[in-house]
């Protein structure tokens, strides 16, 4: 079973903050940038608990500086874009039940009000700053 | 007018004095430029974009300090042939920018420095680096010997090159290909890269040839002192190996 996650820092996000400011600079209009490590599971242990075992890898998941969101779905949400480094498709991790892992950076980008940003926005900040097309893929 | 050199500093970089003083002591008129004083490149001749962790590495490797009023500055001075030399952070930078390879449009990378493999650790190594074009193809390279080989210290997490298929192809038959690694007799294997890197690339240059990016410091082997095995019997303040890629690009400043 797929599973997939989020882990955010939930203490100021630096390099969230430098990118946004990066990005204002290429002359787009965001208003917030958020960053997560997305993390796909291939998982053949509980989906009630999965969360908890994520967590318990202390490598990944620092509860002092991180909290941890089970997405419902597989895709990145609107707004959102995930870059994939391409020679590193495939990471070990030592998670209960997990067999498989695929590790992603996502980037959050909302315009004025809470809104997702939309898709040429994303577009333009992938192609202008989150992804270097010879090493990664940007899935949105 | 003699030529002045910067040598740019953004927030994060850490081998400025280091490469500074071997571009002074090579007899270069080089200044120490921070990013707050990027207004004033445009009357330097050639810049220098030293070592470092710049803006953290925050995204990729040289991805911000991309995007930076200095590289503006710089990105216009190269366009103008101006000579540009980029060391480990610096080629970092030099890539995401896409001033080299130099096969797309500046500011759309063709090519990274990225993730060292076969297993992503930091390496600090003593490497040789190995001249695998003609000298004249890049100006910083001109007044080198052919096959020159040059010492220098691997000191970095993400210096493999990788790029697509096509793009591996045209460095090699655009001639892209400045530096590979070495042993220290010359020869070239596997065992003497030390990243992994894609064609054992340690450094590239661009089409016109007046801008070179290098992984590896050779300003860290400019002076005996730098090697314990060099500490005895020898002038250790004497210039090393490493101290040659800065006389040629003196040399390239005075032909210039």
């Amino acid at each position: 079973m797929k599973r997939t996650v989020a882990i955010k820092l939930k203490i100021p996000d630096n390099e969230a903050y430098t990118a946004l400011t990066a990005l204002r600079r290429l002359g787009l209009s965001i208003a917030r940038l958020e960053r997560a490590e997305i993390w796909q599971l291939d998982d053949r242990g509980n989906a009630s608990d999965v969360a908890q075992r994520v967590e318990r890898n202390e490598s990944l998941f620092n509860q002092n500086k991180h909290e941890l969101h089970v997405l419902e779905a597989e895709r990145p949400r609107e707004g959102e874009v995930w870059i994939e480094q391409l020679d590193a498709r495939d990471v070990p991790v030592r998670i209960a039940g997990v067999h498989h892992a695929r590790r992603y950076v996502g980037w959050r980008l909302f315009a004025e009000g809470h809104k997702p940003a939309n898709r040429d926005a994303v577009r333009a900040a992938v192609e202008q700053l989150l992804c270097n097309p010879a090493i990664e893929k940007a899935v949105f | 007018m003699k030529a002045k050199v910067a040598v740019l500093v953004f927030p994060g970089t850490n081998s400025e004095i280091e490469t500074w003083r071997i571009c002074r002591d090579v007899g270069l008129d080089t200044d120490v430029v921070h990013w707050s004083q990027a207004a004033t490149l445009p009357k330097y001749g050639a810049y220098v974009l030293p070592g470092g962790f710049a803006y953290e590495d925050r995204i990729r490797a040289g991805a911000i300090s991309a995007h930076d009023p200095m590289m503006d500055y710089v990105i216009e001075g190269a366009q103008n042939g101006k000579l540009v030399l980029g060391i480990c952070n610096g080629a970092q930078i030099v890539l995401e920018a896409g001033l080299v390879p130099g096969t797309g449009p500046v500011r759309k990378p063709t090519a990274a420095f990225t993730r060292n493999g076969p297993v992503p650790h930091f390496v600090c190594k003593h490497v040789y680096v190995k001249l695998t074009i003609a000298p004249e193809r890049c100006a910083i390279t001109a007044s080198l010997k052919p096959d020159a080989l040059i010492p220098a210290w691997a000191a970095h997490g993400e210096g493999r090159l990788a790029a697509t298929g096509d793009h591996l192809r045209e460095i090699v038959d655009g001639g892209h290909l400045a530096f590979v690694y070495a042993h220290a007799d010359g020869s070239v294997d596997e065992s003497a890269v030390p990243n992994a890197s894609a064609l054992g690339c340690a450094g590239l240059t661009n089409r016109d040839g007046n801008v070179l990016a290098i992984m590896p410091h050779p300003e860290r082997d400019a002076w005996n002192y730098n090697h314990p095995d060099r500490m005895q019997g020898t002038d250790i303040l004497a210039p090393s190996g490493g101290v040659t890629i800065f006389k040629a690009l003196a040399e390239a400043l005075k032909r210039a």
